[in-house]
This record gives structure tokens, sequence and C-alpha cells, in this order.
């Protein structure tokens, strides 16, 4: 259909559109115009991306004279892939209505590992290797090198593409990371570097919040992005910690002693560089004194990952004198390996802030701060200069020169914690010590200065006022969306009693209790037994699913659950999760159902859609708090309370109900869709935790489904099932229209402007 | 011999001695003899169905004669094919004579046969269904080999079960057991430390299915290094080592025994397969991908220990392997289903046929370029909001659920499968419909004047049967799992049950013959008739001969058929007796030719 939002015409791919879907275009206009930041909360299953898309994509087409760029961002691949698909069927109906004019070129950015094509490189086994294993082929003097020695094996997708030069260029259309695979493979051409090449070139760009909040990344990646970008951040409820963990390094004793083989690998080519060509070191120093610590241009094979702190940050000065030479700065690094060796040595916890760390390495280890700071410069300078290219092996070096870098740059909102053993388990000395972020802000601000609007978005965005304080921002429009039902196609329940009426819940004195693990393994057992398709279950913590489950075991329980339905988990290793999940689905297809066991914060929880009949039913056992005895969490809940005035209680509440939002939230896609959520715990009748579940939620949290024991949700289930599967009016009854028609709209807009007129 | 076939050009074809011949050319192949003429306005064209070929003779080298193959089918007629010299005669002959052979066998199978259009496999399925279920193979003998039904009216009631579903059905392989093979627990004696494992072929196949290395190891080490007891014995002590979780004693074990290390090791031919798999997996579901993009977890970086993710005991040791892994594992496996075919009792040949189907699987997971096309396409479907637009056609599919067209083919099959009568009676839609409109008018006008049974008579049965069932019950009321038939002798037993299936067969046919529209269901009624008077009288003569204690009891059970057959019986007689009294009027009723 399309219509006009006040001076835009919007295309949108659909015969229908949801009034919320509409209003959040207006909103979404309404920044654009201002050319501020905005806050949109709108729950999932309401169809955000295409309405964001749709706006954006017609708002760029009806302002020719000053394009706009999309810089879309989103925490997963696979996510990026569906915003692709999606993006898809928008720009083949402005085509078909507007024809060429319409076009755009749109991108999707990974890594090598998902864009290389070349099977040598791709047989390496994890993406760090895959990156060295391309730079081994790719990187200027390996190419050079080769001219002379023909047995060098270089990468003919890389050279293709390098011939190819100012021409390889992709034509207008969309593409995903498979369109990209096989365009490069058609061609000839490196997919991953084209991708790289057309960034600034393309109207869109789809890929991870990484490439733009973390400086490694972003500041390779991300580089020449012009101001007039509208970046989205998509499923953003989680920004704030993207945004810590984006600026956070910790070295561990293997990293200590991986670092020291490291530089004993570097002396060792210093020597060789010494006897052979000596001239390269020299010329090196002599750059380092005019005050570059990078030759020029670097040609994209050659790039490694980027300074570990924020741009604005970096300092524009000359290397200090004392790390030039070669042979001086692999000392500084010993002595900094040294010094971290004894600290790790602790037998107690440790808190410090960056400054007194700081002072403390200077008097006992002679590296002053600003040596620390220029750690990254150094390295990947001497790096280029010995022509390493097995960037893999180097990475302990390289995270501790990353630690070195922030510790120096940085000295608030961080705090270094030293811990000789994990909390919870005590008795395995595994000495760590974090430089930990607090400050959510730092990393984003970047973001939020050079480009003129930012969009923060997600289902799950409650409080809506806490997240511009967390990110230090003020967002032109801040606004929370209601779902218009065509019928209630949700339905929460919270369960506090076993059939026994024995309370359950996964507070700490309680979970390990045999009656709690029964009875959620009853609750479970009964609910396969009656709901159709999928039913996805997530538990606080992989330990403890891992503990209840072989308690199910034991006691027959998971017997009785796989009689009924075939039984999926996730488990720490992604390959064998994403090839659970492939499963799960399958056997959803097949028709008779299957259960996932899952783990929320974890992977699946994050990311995965259980739509449609991957899920009818969730069941969220526990409230998914953090460990509240983790030093660098109670870090930085000190620093929220001291720097935002927020309470620790309020946060950690927050914090673990938006989790339990989020995995519950998986099962809705769109209103034609249904399932029931289950909060298995006695906490959730409390109104101060309940209360921080999205209005979406709580708005069908009928009080009767408050207190409800195993067979009153049993009860409760069976009647919601047998309602769902009748047929019902799509667009919307009792005068609601959930539903909306060109036609309506047009009569929209006009009963507005009379409005304005009156 | 499945594709084989022989061509001649320049013979003839004659379908009597006397006649010249039509040169033409002659194709035969396992299925069908055909003779195309080389003047295409010939008529003589012939086809001939390899099966219907009952015999053949030839002219003889050397006699004067010149090359002739004689061919005779079922049906009675002759063929005579002309070759242009013997050689030619020989090759076709010999063919023939080998169709003929591995023809042989269905053709005992199905006894009789009016079925020009029946296909080697449909007799096959015939003679299986047969040998499967002995009491249709009674049946089949009592009334087809008897004549009173022919073969086609047989089957005719039976469609569902060589219908095509059943076909495949018959074919569907059972799933495996939602049980874990961990689940597997031994029998103890109670007396001494020893425990026993009782393996069925299904335990073994799941255990091959979820475990390749296993799988591996068996072809490997038995028979030649081990027996299979040993072989299992080791399994089974590698088993109870994980179940300790005593990493140290299992790897200390391992150490020493080589064979047992196998069983201990991480399965490399899994983590192989999985690693195939994992490029075949949905794109929006491949969280694999997303480690490639997270430069924020680079060795060492991000935050580790704030409590978000929990921490595990490190699993990097290799002789552990954790529950939720071979939950995973088996879920799969009984999602792949039963891949292979073989129902041996011998465990190496089932290894081996599960080694091979993966090594298919392998090889088809890298050629297939559809499955990631559909994969996309797939995508891009889930992609758009359903119900913003227009409902879009999804791939469905059929659900197994029962034909009711089954039961009207089975009742009206007589009618539909007449094979020759009806020949020359193809009537159009619109005769058809006249017809229908008259019966509609008649039965208006009339009204249902003839009720299938009458009240009285099916009271009576009713009653009968109530009494028949109280009172049997007053009997045995001890036992009420021992039912009166227990108490018959057993051949008394056997003839009684026989008898009515055999009337219900009868009874069926009989019922669904009616209305007699044909003169071909007019003669099958009548033989129907005779058939049941002679069980009928059957009836009385096993009534008569059984014991007096029992008689009783008998008789009881009897009388209900019976008075089946009796109603049967009066609704023949008063239906000849209004065809006669009509044909007499010299009006034909509907449809009667």
């Amino acid at each position: 259909m399309i219509f006009k939002i006040e001076d835009v015409t919007v295309y949108f791919p659909y015969d229908n559109i949801y009034p919320e879907q509409y209003e959040y275009m207006v909103e979404l206009k309404r920044t654009l115009d201002a050319k501020g930041h905005c806050l949109l909360e709108m729950p999932t299953g309401t169809g955000k991306t295409i309405a964001l898309l749709s706006l954006i994509t017609s708002y760029r087409l009806s302002r020719p004279d000053s394009p706009i760029k999309l810089v879309y961002c989103t925490r997963t691949v696979h996510e990026m892939e569906k915003t692709l698909a999606e993006l898809k069927v928008l720009h083949d109906y402005q085509v078909l209505h507007l024809g060429t004019q319409a076009k755009i070129l749109a991108i999707g950015l990974s890594s090598r590992k998902n864009l290389c094509v070349n099977t040598k490189v791709l047989a390496a086994e994890n993406r760090d290797s895959v990156d060295a294993a391309c730079r081994k082929r790719t990187a200027s003097w390996v190419r050079a090198l080769s001219t002379e020695k023909p047995n060098i094996e270089l990468c003919d997708y890389f050279e293709n593409y390098e011939k190819a030069a100012e021409n390889a260029l992709l034509p207008p259309g969309v593409y995903t990371l498979e369109d990209l695979r096989a365009f490069g493979k058609n061609r000839g051409w490196c997919p991953y570097f084209l991708a790289r090449h057309m960034v600034q070139f393309a109207n869109v760009i789809v890929y991870s919040y990484q490439y733009l909040l973390d400086p490694k990344v972003a500041g390779i990646i991300s580089k020449e992005l012009q101001k007039e970008s509208v970046v989205v951040f998509d499923e953003a409820h989680n920004i704030d910690n993207v945004c810590i963990e984006a600026l956070s390094v910790s070295v561990r004793r293997v990293t200590l002693e991986g670092a020291n083989r490291n530089l004993n690998k570097i002396n060792h080519e210093i020597d060789r560089f010494k006897a052979n060509d000596a001239g390269r070191l020299l010329a090196e120093y002599n750059r380092l004194v005019e005050g570059l610590a990078l030759r020029g241009d670097l040609s994209g094979g050659d790039q490694w990952l980027a300074n570990p702190a924020l741009p604005h940050d970096i300092l524009k000065e000359a290397v200090p004198g004392n790390i030039r030479r070669a042979e001086h700065f692999v000392h500084v690094l010993r002595r900094l390996l040294q010094y971290l060796g004894v600290r790790l040595d602790t037998e107690n916890v440790e808190k410090e802030s960056p400054v007194s760390f700081v002072s403390s390495l200077n008097s006992q280890a002679g590296i002053e701060q600003k040596t620390l700071k220029f750690c990254y410069d150094r390295l990947q300078s001497l790096m280029l200069t010995l022509e390493i290219t097995d960037t893999d092996e180097f990475l302990p070096i390289q995270t501790v020169c990353d630690f070195a870098t922030l510790v120096g740059t940085y000295a608030r909102g961080f705090s270094i914690i030293i811990e000789p053993y994990d909390e919870r388990m005590p008795h395995i000395p595994d000495p760590i010590l974090q430089l930990s972020c607090h400050d959510a802000s730092l990393a984003i601000k970047p973001v939020f200065d050079r480009f003129q609007s930012v969009v923060i978005t997600s289902g799950t965005l409650s409080p809506i006022d806490l997240y511009p304080r967390l990110l230090s921002f003020t967002p032109v429009v801040s606004r929370s969306f209601k779902m218009s039902m065509t019928r209630d196609c949700i339905c929460p329940m919270v369960l506090t009693r076993g059939s026994d009426q024995l309370p359950v819940s996964t507070k700490f004195d309680m979970r390990s209790d045999p009656g709690v693990v029964r009875n959620y393994g009853k609750l479970l057992v009964e609910m396969v037994s009656i709901v159709p398709d999928g039913v996805v279950c997530f538990f606080v913590s992989y330990s403890y699913m891992d503990g209840i489950i072989a308690t199910w075991n034991e006691t027959g329980i998971l017997k009785e659950i796989m009689q009924q339905k075939l039984v999926f988990i996730e488990t720490q290793d992604v390959v064998e999760t994403t090839l659970a999940l492939d499963n799960y689905r399958r056997a959803c297809d097949c028709g008779r159902g299957a259960v996932f066991f899952s783990v929320a914060r974890g992977k699946v929880a994050e990311g995965i859609d259980f739509d449609r009949h991957y899920g009818r039913l969730v069941v969220m056992y526990g409230v998914p708090f953090q460990y509240t005895l983790s030093k660098i969490l109670l870090a930085r809940l000190e620093y929220l309370r001291d720097t935002f005035q927020i309470k620790e209680g309020d946060f950690l509440t927050f914090d673990a109900l938006r989790q339990a939002a989020q995995c519950v939230g998986r099962v809705i896609r769109s209103k034609a869709d249904y399932g029931m959520m289950i909060f298995a715990d006695k906490r959730y009748s409390r109104h101060d935790k309940r209360s921080k579940l999205p209005g979406w939620i709580l708005s069908h949290l009928r009080d009767a489904h408050l207190n409800l024991s195993t067979d009153m949700a049993i009860h409760i289930a069976r009647e919601f099932l047998r309602k769902m599967a009748q047929p019902y009016d799509k667009t919307g009854t009792m005068g609601r229209k959930t539903l909306l028609t060109q036609e309506d709209l047009e009569k929209m807009a006009e009963t507005a402007v009379q409005d304005m007129a009156y | 011999m499945a594709g084989e076939q022989v061509e001649k050009r320049g013979v003839k074809y004659k379908s009597s001695i006397k006649d010249p011949g039509t040169p033409g050319f002659l194709r035969i192949n396992e299925v069908m003899l055909l003779f195309v003429p080389n003047d295409p306005k010939s008529d003589s064209k012939l086809k001939l169905q390899t099966k219907n070929i009952k015999s053949h003779k030839y002219t003889k080298e050397g006699s004067n004669k010149p090359p002739w193959l004689y061919l005779t089918t079922y049906q009675g007629r002759n063929h005579i094919i002309e070759f242009e010299n013997y050689s030619d005669m020989h090759t076709c002959r010999d063919f023939v004579a080998a169709l003929l052979k591995s023809d042989e066998e269905p053709k005992k199978a199905a006894v009789t046969t009016s079925t020009e259009q029946l296909s080697i496999k449909e007799l096959e399925l015939r003679f299986k269904l047969l040998k499967e279920n002995s009491e249709l193979q009674r049946l089949h003998k009592q009334f087809v080999e008897s004549k009173v039904l022919t073969e086609d009216e047989f089957w005719a009631t039976r469609k569902k079960l060589l219908g095509k579903d059943s076909i495949r059905k018959s074919k569907q392989q059972l799933g495996l057991k939602s049980m874990m093979v961990s689940g597997i627990k031994p029998s103890t004696d109670g007396r001494t430390n020893r425990v026993t494992f009782n393996l069925t072929p299904e335990i073994i196949f799941q255990i091959f299915a979820e475990k390749p290395a296993v799988r591996q190891a068996f072809i490997n080490y038995v028979p030649s290094k081990m027996t299979e007891k040993d072989f299992w014995t080791k399994y089974f002590r590698a088993e109870y080592l994980y179940s300790t979780k005593n990493t140290a004693v299992a790897a200390a074990e391992a150490a020493e025994d080589e064979e047992l290390a196998v069983f201990l090791k991480p399965d490399e031919i899994l983590a192989r397969e999985t690693r195939q798999k994992i490029r075949r997996v949905d794109p929006t579901l491949d969280m694999e991908a997303d480690e490639g993009d997270d430069y924020s977890h680079l060795m060492d970086h991000g935050i580790q220990r704030d409590g978000t993710m929990d921490v595990v005991e490190p699993q990097n040791d290799q002789f552990k392997r954790s529950l939720l892994q071979d939950l995973n594992r088996h879920a799969a496996v009984v999602l792949e289903g039963r891949s292979i075919d073989v129902d041996s009792e011998d465990t190496r040949i089932v290894a081996e046929a599960l080694t091979r189907v993966k090594q298919v699987s392998k090889a088809d997971g890298e050629t297939t370029k559809d499955a990631n096309q559909e994969r996309l396409e797939r995508m891009s479907r889930v992609a758009g909001m359903e119900d913003l637009q227009a409902p879009q056609n999804f791939p469905l599919a059929p659900l197994s659920i029962k034909d009711p067209r089954d039961y009207f083919e089975s009742q009206q099959g007589n009618v539909v499968n007449v094979p020759r009568g009806a020949k020359g009676l193809k009537r159009n839609v619109h005769e058809a419909y006249g017809l229908l409109k008259d019966s509609i008018v008649e039965i208006r006008a009339t009204g249902l004047s003839d009720p299938l049974i009458k009240p009285e008579v099916s009271f009576e049965v009713f009653s009968s049967l109530t009494r028949t069932i109280s009172t049997a019950k007053n009997i045995i009321g001890k036992n009420p799992r021992e039912s009166f038939l227990d108490r018959l002798p057993k051949s008394t037993k056997d003839e009684v049950l026989h008898h009515w299936t055999s009337i219900q067969e009868l009874l069926r046919h009989f019922w669904s013959s009616y209305p007699i529209t044909t003169p071909y269901l007019h003669t099958k009624v009548g033989k129907l008739k005779d058939a049941m008077s002679n069980t009928y009288s059957k009836l009385d003569a096993m009534k008569e001969s059984v014991q007096s204690d029992l008689r009783h009891q008998i008789s009881l059970l009897v009388r209900p058929m019976q008075q089946a057959l009796d109603a049967a019986f009066q609704h023949y007689e008063a239906d000849l007796q209004r065809r006669t009294a009509k044909s007499s009027d010299g009006e034909r009723p509907n449809g009667y030719v």
C-alpha cells in the first residue's frame, strides 16, 4: 500500500498495516525531521522492522537532494539475514511502483568467516584463524614477495578484486551474506573486501552492533560513514551491556603465558631483521619520531583490529621516545607482563581504580601512563614492520596491549578487579585481572555525536526513561507503543505453586529443593501432553538447567516428557546448539512438536524466534537475576548509584525482568500468531517484580492468572488453546480496528487535517 | 531383466495362419509386446501385455515352414509373428520364454484372472496380502476358487488394502523409541556383582545410529579381533565408566585398553557429520555465524565474570560427555528415523548398512544446491508478515486421514468394476443424470416402500443379541475374561468364527449388489444366494453335531447369523418377485439392460 505521512509518501509492501505500525512511522518521521535521536518501544510481533525499513527508505526517496544512509545494526547474523530478507520484499515493492529510481544498494556485512569463499581459507577452524589465513594470502608484503617466489600461495579472489580495482562494484540490489558470496564466486571477486569497499556507496548497511560500537572493529569498518546517516539499533534492550563489553578486557594467567611466548617470537624476528634488513626497523623508528604511528594508508589485507580506545580519546601525538625502538618496546612489555603476573598472584579479591593502578604500575615497573596509552599503536606498527601475518597466534600480546591502552586512556567509568578464583567455584584457582567498564555511555557517545539520527528500538525498553540515563543522551522522541490486539492471542500466567500447593521458585534457598524440581518437572510433563507443536523452556542459568535436567533424568520425569515430545537442549557449544535448533524446527514441522530447553541471557534467548508452531508455550523457570555476588556487578551497581542515582535493587529487578520478558516474547511474531507464557516462580506474583514487565504483557495478565497452581494453569491452557484454534476476523472486532487498509489511512489523514483546521 | 527389450524390424503379424500378414516392427519388453505395422493406416496394430501371454510355440528350423512364433494368451487368442530369419525368431522366443518363467510365480498366486489391467505389482501385492492374512486366504480359497465370487469382486471390497496408500503404509518404517540408550538398565541376579544386559536388535540399531564410533568399532573389531559378546561387554564397561563420572578412572582404563578407549573418546565421526550439517543449517538459526562477528569477545575481551554468564566446570576433559549432548543426539536420531531397510538379526549387516546410508547422505549433502535454494525461498517466505497480506499457498503435506470415498467405492465396487458386461454400456453424464432423476421421482412418489430390514426382524436380532450376551455372562459370571467361545472345542470354535467371517463377506457382497442394475449383478446375486444357502445348511449341520451341553450356546451364537441370512433371503425373494412382475409388465427397471 502507498500512503502519505505528512510530506512523505510511504511505500509499504503489504495490503494492510497495523495501527501501531503507522504510529511508529509517524514518530520515526518526526525524529528524522528533527535530525535527533529517538527511543521507541513497540511489542514484538507488530512488525517493527518492516515499518522502520519502509519509512526510512521512503523518506530517502522523498528527499532526493539529501539522501540519507541507513545503518541498521542487529545483534546477530541471523537477525541480519532476516532484516535483509524483509528489505528484499520492500525493495521489490518499491521498484515495482517507482521503477529504477527506487533502486538501492543494501548489503549485509560480516566477518571473513561468514563471507569468505576461498575454500582453503574457510577450512580454518575459527574466526581468528580464518582472519589469519586470509591475511597470509592478502597482506601487501606477501603479495609483493610472491612476485619473486611463485610458490607463495595467494588468494585468487582477492587478486581478481584488486585487479578490477575501482571497477569492482556491486550493482544495486539487496545482498544477503549468501548473495554476496554467490556474487563473489560468480565474478571471482573477494566478497569480503568487496562488501567492505561498498560500505561507502551503499544506501543501506546491515551489520552487527559491534561494527559500530566496538572501537576495535568500528575503527576499520565504520570510519568513513557520513554524518547524514540514520543509525538504527534494533532489539536494543541489551545495548548497555554491549557497550560496556566493548570496552572491557581481562588478563588471565594463560594470557600472560601466551604473551610471553609472543614476545619471544617478536624478539626472534627483530634479531632476524637486524641481521638481514636493518633498514626496515630504522625506517619505522624514523616514522615514529615524526609522530606517525602507522605508515599512511593501509591496504585492506594489512588492516588488523583498530585501537581499542574510542576515536576521540586517541592521542594524535608522537609515540613516546622510550618505546620507539623495537627492543625497548619489547622490554617495556616484558616489565608489564611481569607486573601483571605479580598482581595475579593475589589471595584476595582486589578492587582498584585505573588511576591508582597506573600509579602503582609506574612506581613498581616504571611504566608511565602515556607509554601505556601508546601500547596498542606501537604493537601494531611493530607487527606490520615485522610482517607478521599469523595474527591469531599473537592474540595474547594484543590483549595485553589493549588492556594497557585502555587503562592508560580512561580514568573514570572503569575499575580493575582482581579475583583469585570464581566466587561460585572457589576450589578451582583461576586468577583473573579484569578491567571492566561500567559506563555504557562511553562506547555509544561517538555514535550519538557522529550521526544525525540514532534510533534505539526494541520490544522491551521498559522502563523507557532508564535508557536515556544509562546511555546519557537526550532523545527527541521517546515513546512506548501499545499493541492493538485482534484477539487475546497471548496468555501470560504466573505459576506460584505446584499441584501439591508447595511454592515454586528459583530463589537461592529453594532452587535445589527436590519438591521444587519435581513440581517444575510435573508442570512440563502435563503441558507437553496438552500443548500442540513447540514448547520452549527457559532456565535461569546453564548450571541450573544442567542440574535440573540431570534430576529429571534420574527421576524419570524426562522419560515422561520424551514420550510426548522430542527434547532438544541449548548447550554451551554454539555448533551443537545451532543443530539442536535446526532439528527442533524440523521436529515442529513434522507435526508432533518438540521441547527446547534454553537459558535466559543465553544466545538462543537473545536472538531466536519461536514464532508460530515453533512455540506455542514458553515456560520461564525462575527469575533470571544476575549473580549478585559478582564483584564486577557490584562495582557496576555502585557506579550506577553514584553517577545516575539508580538504586541497586531497581537495576537488578529491571535487568532480570527485561531478560524474562525477552525470553517469553520470542513466541509472538504477528497478530495471527498466538502463544502462552508461564512465569513459574512465586516471586512474579509480587507487584514490585511484576510491574517491571513490559506493558503489552501486563495488559494481558489477568488478576485471576497471578497466583496459579499447576492444575489451574493446565485448565487455563486447555481453554486458551481451544479458543485460539477457532477462526477469527483479522481486521478486528467491536469497533477496534487492528488492521488498516489504505482507505482507512486516507480517512485518518483527512480527519487529522480537519482537526487541525478547527 | 528390468529395462531390457528386444526390437525387430521386418516382421509380419498374422492374426490367423491364413492371414497373409502385415509387415511391421516388433518390440518386446518386460511388460508389453508391441507390434507397429509399417503402414500407419493398417489396423492390425498389436499391444499385448506380456503377463497375459499364456504360452508360446515356434516353428522348428529345418522344417519347411517360415520362422513363426505362436503366442497364446489367457484370453484364448492366438497371435502369430513371422520373422525374417530364424535367428531373429530365436532371440525373441528366448526373451518371451524368460518373461513367462519370471511371471509364473505371481500367476500361481492369482489363481484365476480375468484382469487385463492388473500389473504384476498388484498381483504381487494381493499375493502378499493373502500370505500375511490366513483368514483372508481362507475366504479367498472358499469363494474365489469355488467361483462364487470373481477375483475382482473379492478384491473390490478390499480396495483399501490394495490402495496406493496401503502400499506406502506397509512400507512405512517403524520409528525409533523415545527411550534413551543410556536408559538401558541391566538386570542383576541379586547375589553376585554380575549384571546382565538384554540387547535387542532395536537397541543395537539405536546405539549404532547414535554413536557412529561404536558402529565403526564394531565393523573393525568384530569378529576379527573379538566376539560380539566381548564387544558389547566392553561397550557397557565404558558406559559404566561414564556414568560414574570419574574421569580419572576412565582415563586410566582407556590408557590400558585401546579398544575400550574407542568408546570413551569423543566421537570423531559424529564431529565430522556435525561440521557437514552446520553448513546446511537455516541461516536464520545459524548462531555459529554470530561467533564470526563477535569481536567484543575476542580472547579475554569483554566481561568475563559479572555473573551474567555462569560458569560450568571446564568441559575440555575428553573423557567427559554430558547428558545434554546425549539428549540432543538422541532426539536428532529419532527425528531422522530409521533410515535403513535392513531387517536383519545380524549386527554386522546392520552396522554396515548404516555406514553406507551415512555415506550416501553425505554425498547428497555436498551436491544439493536445490536444498540451498529451497532454504532461501523458505526464508523469504517466512520474512513476510502473514496477516498483513493475502494468504499464501503454502505447500501442504496431505494428512493421512481415511478417505471417505473408500467406503463408497467398496459399496459400488462391483458396479464400477464390471469387467465385460458393462463395457458397451458407457452412459454419458446426461443419461446418468436422467436415471438418477427418475429414481428420485419414483422414491418421492412411492416413498421408501422397501426398507432394507424389517423392523420386526431387527428388533428380534437386537433382543436376541442382548439375551445372548447376558446369558453368556451369567454362565461364565465367575471369570469375565473367559468368553463362551473359549469353552468350545477348538475345531468348533474355528468353524464358528470362519462361518461368521464368510457370512459377513457374502452379505457384504450381497447387499452391495442392490439395486440390481445389470445382468452381471443379477447372476452374481444368484451365485451369492446359492453360497449363502449352502452356508446356512452348514450352520444347521454344525448345530446338530455339537455335544448337547453346548448345543444351546451354539444355537444362540448361530442364530444372529442365520437371521441375517434369512433377511437376505427374504430380500432376494421379494426383489425377484417384484422384478418378474415388472418385466412381465414389459417395463424395464432402472438401468436394467
